[in-house]
Formats: C-alpha cells, sequence, structure tokens
C-alpha cells in the first residue's frame, strides 16, 4: 500500500515535469499508488488529490487533449511557482521579524515564509495580534486579482469593488464601490455573513478617483452621512490628556485653570458621538450647542427614570 | 509527538523542506525539525519516504536523492525543487498583513527594510496599497516600549475605567504588545505583588524610577490572560440579562456575550458578563432606551445611578454658564 503522501508527492512531480498535460491514464501509470483498475474508484482517487493539492493552492488545469480521454492534467509552472521577489537579506530578516512578531491565530504567516525560502524566527514574543477572520483571505486575493466581492450583509446580497482592507480601532473593515447604491460603502468584516465570494480576476472596476479614506473616516462620529455640527465638550482634569490624545490636539479648545479642557468636534453622527462619550461616564459633557446638549440630558433623563411598571 | 497532520498539510510541509534542502544540499535534523516545527521522528520518516517519490521509472537515478540519518540530511534535487513555490490566498493575507502591522509600529522599521519588502512583494504578488493597518499610538507608548527594552522599572499614573480611579503604580515592564488594536504593558506591580496588563492609551503619565526592571525575564503572564481593566469578565463575574432592541445591537456587537437570542417580539437577548458595576452603568449609558435589564435587580440600578451622575454634571455646568454668562 502506497502512503497517501507519497502518492501526492509523486503526482506533483509528475504534473509538474516537463509541462504537458496528461490523461488520468498516463498519471495513473506514472504514479503509484492508484486503483489499477480503470474507473471510478481511480477518478474518485484523483479528484480527491486534485481537490487537496488546490487547498494547497497548487492548481491543477484541465485542458483538451488528443486521444480517447480527451482532458489532460497539468501544473503550469506559472501557477505554481512565486515569481522572483528578489529580497535583500535586510528585508528577509525584516519579514522574518514581522512574521514572528504579528500573531494572527493560524500559522499561515509561517508557511509563507517557508514558501520564501526564509527561516521562521522561533520562540519570538509576538508584538501584535489581530483577529483572524476566514474571509479576510478572500477579500485580500481578490483586491490582489482586481475583482468583485459578494457576500451577505444584514440580510441583504452586496456585490462591492474593493479598493481597501483596513485594521481601525479593533475591527476589520472593506472599504469598496457597492454596485447596488452606487456609492462608496465599509463593511466591518467580522459581520459579513457567510462565505464571501470573489468574481473573476479584474471585474472590479472602481469609478476613477475614489477615494477610500473618505469612506472610512478615523473617528466613529465622523461615520454617516448626517448635516455636520460642531460639538463643545467640557472634558475634566482626569481624563483631560487621554480624550486629547484620542481625538488629536487640534481639537483643543480652551485649557482651564483646573487642568480640564474644551474640546471641538466636528460631528456628522450624534448617535455615534453619545456612545463615544458616555463612555467617560461624569468626565465629559456636552456644552454646546444647546440642541446637542438637550438632547444628551434628555436620552439621561430617560435611562435615570424608575422603571415604568410592566 | 504532535498531532499527526492530514495528508494535504503534510505534503505542503514536505514541499517547503524540500525546497529548503534544494537550496541548501545539507542541514542537521535538529535545525530542520526546529525550522519546521516538527518533530525529529516526523521529520525523518516524512524526508524518507520522499526519497522514494520521484519520477518513473521509479529507478534510483529517477528518486529524489535524500540520505538521511539521525543527525543529518544530505540531498541532491535539482532545480525544480529549489524554486518556491507561490502564496496561497492564507498565505499572501498573512505575510501582507504581518508586515504591514509591524510597519504601523511607531519606531519598529528604522531603516525601512520592511516598507521595501512590502513594496517588493505587492509589486511580484498585485494588491499595491489594498492593505491598511491603523494601530493606536498613545502618548505614553515610547516611553513605556522604551524602559521595556532597556528593562527599568517606570511608575505610572494610570486610569482605571472599572473603578473609575486614578493610581500611581510602580511597575516592572515585561512586555509591550498591541492587541486587536489597542496597546498594553503587561508587567509586575509592585502595588498588587503580581504580573498585571495595562491599557497604555489609559497611562496619563510615566516616569523611570531610576531602579533596573527586576522582574525582566520574567515568563510571560498567562498568554490567555486578560486586560485587567477592560470588560472581560473574571472568575466573579457575574451575568447581567439585557434585552436589546435594533437600534443598540451595533454596541452589543463589539461587545464578548455569553449568551445572544432572539426574542420573538424581535428584540435580542444578550447575556453580558460584568466585572465592573460602573463599567456596565456606563455601558447603559451607551444603550439608553433601547435596552432593559432583566436580571439581576442590583445591575439593574447601575445605568440609572450612573444617569443620575452624568446629569448632576450638566446642573453642575449649566450653572457655570449661567454665571460666566451673567459677568
Amino acid at each position: 500500500m502506497v502512503d497517501r503522501l507519497e502518492r501526492l508527492t509523486d503526482l506533483v512531480l509528475v504534473l509538474l515535469r516537463d509541462n504537458r498535460p496528461k490523461s488520468l491514464r498516463e498519471i495513473a501509470s506514472e504514479v503509484p499508488g492508484y486503483p489499477a483498475q480503470e474507473g471510478e474508484a481511480r477518478r474518485q482517487a484523483f479528484e480527491r488529490d486534485k481537490r487537496t493539492l488546490r487547498d494547497g493552492g497548487i492548481e491543477v488545469s484541465a485542458v483538451p487533449i488528443d486521444g480517447p480521454e480527451q482532458v489532460g492534467y497539468v501544473i503550469r509552472p506559472d501557477n505554481y511557482y512565486l515569481p522572483d521577489l528578489d529580497l535583500t537579506p535586510d528585508e528577509q530578516s525584516a519579514l522574518n521579524l514581522a512574521v514572528a512578531g504579528v500573531h494572527l491565530g493560524d500559522p499561515s504567516g509561517r508557511d509563507a515564509l517557508w514558501r520564501l525560502g526564509l527561516a521562521a524566527s522561533a520562540g519570538a514574543r509576538p508584538v501584535a495580534e489581530l483577529p483572524a477572520l476566514p474571509a479576510l483571505a478572500v477579500l485580500h486575493g481578490a483586491l490582489r486579482a482586481g475583482a468583485t466581492v459578494s457576500f451577505d450583509y444584514r440580510a441583504e446580497r452586496r456585490r462591492v469593488d474593493p479598493a481597501l482592507l483596513r485594521f481601525h480601532g479593533g475591527w476589520w473593515y472593506l472599504v469598496g464601490h457597492d454596485l447596488d447604491r452606487v456609492a462608496p460603502r465599509t463593511f466591518r468584516v467580522d459581520r459579513m455573513e457567510g462565505d464571501v465570494t470573489a468574481g473573476a480576476p479584474g471585474s472590479a472596476k472602481l469609478p476613477d478617483g475614489f477615494d477610500p479614506d473618505a469612506a472610512l473616516p478615523d473617528v466613529p462620529w465622523r461615520i454617516g452621512e448626517g448635516g455636520e455640527v460642531t460639538v463643545e465638550l467640557h472634558v475634566d482634569a482626569t481624563l483631560a490628556s487621554l480624550v486629547l490624545d484620542e481625538v488629536g490636539y487640534a481639537a483643543l479648545a480652551h485649557r482651564h485653570d483646573d487642568g480640564s479642557v474644551v474640546v471641538r468636534l466636528e460631528v456628522t453622527n450624534v448617535a455615534a458621538l453619545r456612545s463615544w462619550l458616555f463612555e467617560l461616564g461624569d468626565h465629559a459633557v456636552v456644552i454646546g450647542p444647546d440642541e446637542v446638549r438637550a438632547e444628551m440630558v434628555r436620552w439621561l433623563e430617560a435611562v435615570a427614570a424608575p422603571p415604568a411598571r410592566r | 509527538m504532535a498531532q499527526r497532520a492530514d495528508a494535504g498539510s503534510r505534503l505542503l510541509r514536505l514541499l517547503a523542506v524540500l525546497t529548503w534542502l534544494a537550496r541548501q544540499r545539507r542541514a542537521s535534523v535538529s535545525e530542520l525539525s526546529e525550522r519546521f516545527g516538527l518533530e525529529p521522528d516526523e521529520l525523518i520518516a516524512d524526508l524518507e519516504l520522499a526519497a522514494c517519490c520521484g519520477l518513473p521509472p521509479y529507478t534510483p537515478d529517477q528518486l529524489m536523492e535524500i540520505i538521511v540519518d539521525d543527525r543529518e540530511v544530505i540531498a541532491d534535487l535539482g532545480a525544480e525543487l529549489a524554486r518556491p513555490r507561490r502564496l496561497t490566498a492564507a498565505e499572501g493575507f498573512a505575510l501582507a498583513a504581518s508586515a504591514r502591522a509591524i510597519a504601523a509600529v511607531p519606531g519598529a522599521d528604522p531603516d525601512g527594510a520592511l516598507r521595501r519588502a512590502v513594496a517588493k512583494l505587492e509589486a511580484a504578488l498585485g494588491g499595491r496599497g489594498s492593505l491598511r493597518i491603523d494601530l493606536q499610538e498613545p502618548a505614553q507608548l515610547a516611553a513605556i516600549r522604551d524602559a521595556t527594552e532597556s528593562g527599568r522599572q517606570i511608575e505610572l499614573r494610570y486610569y482605571s475605567a472599572s473603578s473609575d480611579r486614578e493610581s500611581t503604580r510602580i511597575v516592572d515592564p515585561v512586555s509591550v504588545r498591541a492587541i486587536e488594536g489597542r496597546w498594553y504593558l503587561d508587567g509586575y506591580c509592585h502595588n498588587a505583588q503580581g504580573m498585571r496588563r495595562f491599557r497604555i492609551d489609559r497611562v496619563l503619565s510615566s516616569r523611570l524610577t531610576g531602579e533596573p526592571s527586576s522582574h525582566r525575564d520574567e515568563v510571560d503572564a498567562d498568554p490567555d490572560s486578560q486586560p485587567s481593566d477592560a470588560f472581560v469578565p473574571g472568575p466573579e463575574a457575574k451575568v447581567a440579562q439585557v434585552v436589546v432592541d435594533g437600534n443598540a445591537t451595533w454596541i452589543i456587537d463589539a461587545l464578548p456575550t455569553s449568551s445572544r437570542e432572539a426574542m420573538p417580539d424581535g428584540r435580542t437577548r444578550v447575556g453580558i458578563p460584568v466585572a465592573s458595576t460602573v463599567w456596565f452603568g456606563r455601558l447603559l449609558l451607551r444603550l439608553g432606551p433601547h435596552a432593559e435589564v432583566l436580571s439581576p435587580p442590583e445591575l439593574a440600578e447601575a445605568g440609572r445611578q450612573a444617569a443620575r451622575q452624568v446629569l448632576a454634571r450638566y446642573r453642575e455646568t449649566a450653572e457655570d454658564r449661567t454665571t460666566s454668562s451673567a459677568t
């Protein structure tokens, strides 16, 4: 009995060598381990091996050939080999350290280093941990290939020409041009439902001048297309420096003697501002404009009210 | 021995080992097993099997030339195997994401080698500029990283959101890491007399004490240990049962929840582990009228109490505004 690993290894070598499509009969005669008899069992064993190779990123192409079987199989060198990256030694070691320094929840980065013939640095302590989601590799692959992607999001099918995959504030986002809404849209990758599928390479066409930065603002209260309002906050001394660190010192309007500050924010999404603001508890309040302040007070009064009898 | 991998992943691993060997021609078993994360017996078994692979008619001259003994592997494999294979989508992503993430760490790529490597990768693989990773850059990050790397003790002024208190702590820093976009310091806290994790964006100020860190080589705090200060459930956490409507699910989505079920009226019932009443009160403020706490009763009160506290601040600032407009 031939070990399956041995059969797979021989299969790769046979299909790769001399770049000529071979019929299944020819393959079975060259690769030990397939059922001796022609028929369904042999076909199934071969299909299973093909799937295993494809799952590992080795594409077996089926092409028409002369002869009774009509279909031949080959692994095209272009599909198999990595283009030469021409990395200098310092670039190689920088990549090495990067892979060792980032924890992505699976060993793909280490596998990639093997592929490049680089040593994985063992035992390094990760510097950064990023959430790993299966959709990320598909989306990144689609970006590399310029392919339209589709997925379910909030129970609707979306078709999107992808522009940018961005990790921001602890979440992965896809920024792109929504083909049905004909507008830039941003999607949380962890909220995509089910499988993400990618269309043909080159199928995506971003509108001229598409700006992925405009589609995903840096701060939550700029997400959304509401009217812009300038909101002034008073932040007490305890949290003044942390808040300024987060919103940027350009927002500082006034610094009081007691260490508290007034911060001015341009807001297009008051709900997002409210959510961010209440995380600061009683360390920050809205001081203007009056309508935003009154809205915050109404919201708080609703929460403070004793429970209604149910 | 590690769990036995399936044939597909063994094949990929074997091809990687062969690519490496095709270039090196000679390597020790211990070096190979360390580099590829394999037990020596697994490695030797797979290589002995590979020595039987090759091309028909599988006569010795058509087999891969691999000589394996207990210590060393000698191979002559030809040019086909020496060229690296293409990356899978997952590998391409992992490589690009790792490189981008480290490039986003302030000061991590001083001579630009990583950026050049990324440019070459993207030129060869496609997807130039299609991936961006933003890590926070809290004000105290550089100082804390410096202290950690040079093994010096620091004094932190730290704001804890779970207790809503500021405290001063003496810490021997052990490691600094970005976890899901936020920077954390793991270190030995002399005040708590144990390993603690601190959110660096909550460090108000830091200074060197002048003492060396005495816990520099401490092994990590339990790698699964959670930020002492986030809303992560500890063993004593209570679970609050909360019903939220569709307007508030976006807030709930960002939280670790212990249970989640759809209600007949279209709302969602979630179990939220609560380690800090202060934190939970502020969460209820954010959820506002879109949430209702079913149990336990003492946590239901947390939202009302937090709201009253913040309202008191609004009244104070209203008086300030009247006073200042009168003068």
